[in-house]
């Protein structure tokens, strides 16, 4: 009787826990999406930028995971690999940089009118990462099998240390002469439109000096 | 005599054994205390690799942009078994910009007569659709497993949050005004004293 008892038992459990997993793959193909009360900051800012060059760039962020036993014991320095398996990850981005002029600070001073000659006095383009994209569809995991996946927090870790290495390469890019040519570009067309003529119209640039340009020239200076 | 042995040889081992632990004790006080650079612990160097950049396109553009709504949206999804609720919860960023395309003017779109100049601009409206930055997006929660799949569900649901939040009449106009603020400057401090603006009607 009692042996009846615990199997049936058993028996139940086992069954029920194999729904329970059915209806869980079941349920995992829809999900309930419950729009919460969106905590949203909004900033909301006037501006008069002229985007005249646009980048698109591609990059494959990749991280090997490898647990170690680091440290010091009786002085000695400890760094050992344990051999409980690896974890890699690579993950593919797009990022769009786009370089502008900001005509926000532009007064009269920038432009200079001699007779039917004019020369508009710019500041140099400055770059922004516009928008960027994970393709997470192509994100490729290898995980050891004593190891944990890699969480949504690390990925993310991952993901804005792309974000930084592609702006740390802007400045590799040649984006910034690239806009110089193209607000000309631009901005030629306009002001003929107002009755200058071509090679009467000048297009100067000039770079906006902050507080650390300054003091690098007057250390240079003295 | 054999009670005496028994007594003698029950106090060596009494002794021998609170020997034993003041040794264990003196070596653990010593480790403990006494080492206090000793550190051990398990590490992860959670670095990327260094890989290049590559350069997939070069577009020369003319967006000018007079209004710049910046916005972050926190998104949720749900997914209820049978036994346990799973939640991924993320926060994403994103700038709207909304201004004129300069490759959408017409041919004659500047007219000058004299001190008077006509210009005559195309429809603001939001410059570029892609204005996530998905990089610097964080992981609020999480539990459960989620597929990329589910994260570029969530991703096309803050775009819409975003749209539905940022690309409104109020901005549009807004972003209008602004630019002929910003067009009547321009035209001033090149000599002309009268300025018309006109703005081509929203498609």
């Amino acid at each position: 009787m009692r042996e009846t008892l615990l199997f049936l038992s058993v028996a139940l459990a086992l069954v029920g826990s194999s729904c329970s997993s059915r209806k869980s793959q079941e349920q995992q193909s829809e999900y309930v999406s419950i729009d919460t009360v969106p905590m949203m900051v909004m900033q909301i800012q006037k501006c008069s930028r002229l985007y005249t060059a646009e980048y698109h760039i591609h990059k494959i962020v990749t991280h090997d995971d490898v647990l170690k036993v680091k440290g010091s014991l009786f002085k000695q320095d400890i760094n050992v690999r344990l051999p409980l398996g690896q974890r890699k990850v690579a993950i593919p981005m797009d990022a769009t940089l786009k370089a502008y002029i900001d005509f926000g600070q532009m007064t009269e001073k920038n432009i200079e009118r001699q007779g039917e000659k004019i020369t508009i006095l710019l500041p140099d383009p400055k770059v922004e990462m516009t928008s960027s994209k994970i393709n997470q569809q192509q994100i490729r995991e290898f995980v050891g099998l004593v190891r944990a996946g890699f969480s949504d927090e690390e990925m993310t870790h991952y993901e804005q240390q792309g974000r930084e290495a592609i702006i740390r390469s802007i400045p590799n890019l040649g984006i910034i002469e690239m806009a110089k040519e193209n607000a000309a570009r631009t901005l030629i067309p306009m002001i003929e439109q107002l009755g200058f003529k071509e090679q009467d119209i000048t297009i100067a640039f000039r770079k906006d000096y902050g507080q650390y340009d300054i003091r690098r020239i007057l250390e240079i200076k003295d | 005599m054999n009670r005496e042995t028994t007594s003698i040889t029950s106090t060596l081992r009494w002794a021998s054994r609170a020997l034993l632990l003041l040794v264990i004790v003196l070596v653990a006080w010593w480790l403990l205390f006494s080492e206090k650079d000793n550190h051990v612990g398990l590490q992860v160097d959670d670095g990327i690799n260094l890989t290049p950049e590559q350069i997939q396109s070069v577009k020369d553009i003319g967006e000018w942009e007079f209004l710049s709504v910046r916005d972050e949206e926190l998104v949720d999804t749900v997914r209820k078994g049978f036994l346990s609720t799973d939640q991924l919860v993320r926060i994403y960023y994103g700038t709207l910009r909304l201004g004129i395309n300069m490759h959408d003017v017409e041919p004659g779109w500047i007219e000058a007569s004299g001190d008077t100049v006509t210009l005559t601009l195309p429809a603001v409206r939001l410059l570029d659709r892609d204005f996530i930055d998905e990089a610097r997006t964080k992981a609020f929660y999480e539990s459960g497993k989620w597929t990329g799949h589910d994260r570029e569900a969530l991703y096309r649901k803050a775009h819409r949050m975003m749209l539905a939040h940022c690309l409104t009449p109020a901005n549009l106009r807004t972003a209008e005004s602004n630019a002929d603020a910003q067009f009547r400057r321009m035209m001033k401090g090149m000599g002309f004293n009268h300025v018309n603006i006109r703005f081509k009607p929203q498609k």
